[in-house]
């Protein structure tokens, strides 16, 4: 064994994995410039363990707890849920009186799965309601425009990253498209895209806030959670004209 | 050899509400904060970011299924989000000059008997060489830093390390080993001394 091979093998024989534990010790026996070299990486290890605990501050536990229930309300209130027949087939909204908080295109499945698909999305139990006028109403103009800034949308569930997120969406023009990294880019962290697209894929208002506008960087569809023909069927009623599939 | 604690490994607990959640927070913030604040030498850093990454466990055990809360592996978790908080808080806020509050000051030295020198002038001393190692191990770049902690000061073991960093566990033992290269060579001609004030270090019989 060679002196530079040994001074990897240090810690494991510290910590009792490594297989040739033995070869190392003889060699370590035999070899004083790297029993110098064990030293002091003993001599490291052992003023690191030797740092003292230093102990958190007092009632940190409690004000912990009393951050937590400020920032992280109870997701137990029921929103209530209705279904609409848009251009795209039934749909199911969840809604508040504060805004709406989800949307989900029908799958063909009754209106019982679908909200329970959809309050499993939500964290939040759904209750079928008959539609209040300001939502059908808004709903109405949306499928007209398609554009987000006449809905009324709560997003408080969300994380500010994914509100932001979804907010810079909104603002891709109707019938246009954008890449997952400018939305990043225009969050001021370009090296988000991946995270824009977590958000994008866990989007709770699908349509009203338009990740269907968001596409690869090479201007190809990429993914939706309705299938890509979905996304080309969207961008195509909005007016879209450069779709590549 | 000087050993380094190996805590017992946490008892699995079934998580949910706030009622088992207190007593996560209870159980892990010591560790936690000792973590943060290694790795960013500041109290108020490491109490944010502690904070911060409670609410983050909280907020995703919420969101998880009972199976995922069963199968969740809880003490590397934690670690895992206290390290990502630290990152982002570092991340913008460059860590080459540090402000570092003396965290090895004489007072919690006094009371912690069991590391403690004989002699008055060496508790002086001591505060002062701990204040060093202190220093050298904030010079480290980050991953290298997040590695040594958890090897040295958390007493965690190769495998685990590899989990909380979500790295191979060959990657973690060559960080470990780059850093405890670099500390060697900071500490340099100090090392020596603060080793043999506390008695020579037995070599592996």
């Amino acid at each position: 064994m060679r002196c530079r091979d040994i001074e990897a093998l240090w810690d494991n024989v510290c910590c009792g994995d490594e297989p040739r534990r033995d070869d190392v010790l003889a060699h370590l026996q035999a070899c004083a410039h790297c029993q110098g070299l064990y030293k002091e990486f003993e001599g490291v290890a052992y003023c690191l363990s030797c740092l003292p605990v230093v102990e958190p501050p007092q009632r940190l536990v409690s004000k912990i707890m009393e951050h937590i229930k400020q920032t992280c309300p109870k997701k137990t209130d029921p929103d209530s849920a209705i279904s609409y027949e848009s251009p795209l087939g039934t749909i199911y909204v969840a809604f508040r009186e504060s805004g709406i908080t989800g949307v989900a295109i029908s799958r063909g499945e009754p209106l019982d799965e679908a909200l329970v698909r959809m309050s499993q999305r939500l964290h939040r139990p759904l209750i079928p309601q008959p539609a209040p006028d300001w939502l059908l109403a808004e709903l109405t103009i949306f499928f007209k425009t398609w554009r987000t800034d006449g809905v009324r949308v709560d997003l408080s569930d969300l994380t500010a990253f994914e509100q932001a997120a979804l907010k810079k969406a909104a603002e891709i023009p109707v019938g246009e498209v954008r890449s997952y990294g400018w939305i990043a880019k225009e969050l001021g962290q370009p090296k988000a895209a991946r995270a824009v697209g977590q958000v994008m894929a866990n989007n709770p208002l699908p349509l009203l806030f338009p990740c269907h506008r968001v596409v690869a960087s090479d201007g190809t569809l990429h993914r939706y959670g309705y299938g890509v023909e979905m996304k080309a069927q969207i961008l195509k009623l909005e007016g879209c004209t450069s779709i590549r599939v | 050899m000087p050993t380094v604690a190996q805590p017992a490994a946490a008892k699995a607990r079934p998580v949910s509400g706030t009622d088992t959640f207190e007593r996560i927070v209870d159980e892990y913030q010591r560790r936690l904060y000792g973590f943060a604040l290694r790795m960013t030498g500041n109290r108020e850093d490491a109490e944010e970011i502690v904070q911060d990454a409670f609410v983050r466990a909280y907020r995703a055990i919420g969101k998880m299924t009972l199976q995922q809360r069963a199968e969740l592996r809880l003490q590397p978790w934690l670690y895992t989000i206290t390290l990502n908080v630290t990152r982002n808080r570092l991340r913008s806020k460059r860590p080459t000059n540090v402000a570092l509050d003396s965290l090895a000051d004489p007072d919690a030295l006094l009371n912690d008997t069991s590391i403690l020198p004989d002699k008055p002038e060496d508790i002086v001393e001591r505060g002062a060489d701990m204040a060093l190692v202190e220093q050298a191990l904030l010079q480290l770049p980050m991953h290298l830093r997040a590695a040594a902690t958890l090897r040295f000061i958390e007493g965690r073991s190769h495998p685990e390390i590899a989990e909380i960093l979500q790295q191979p566990i060959g990657t973690v033992k060559s960080h470990v080993h780059r850093a405890v290269r670099i500390l060697r060579r900071i500490l340099g001609p100090q090392l020596g001394r603060i080793i043999h004030l506390d008695g020579e270090a037995d070599a592996v019989s």
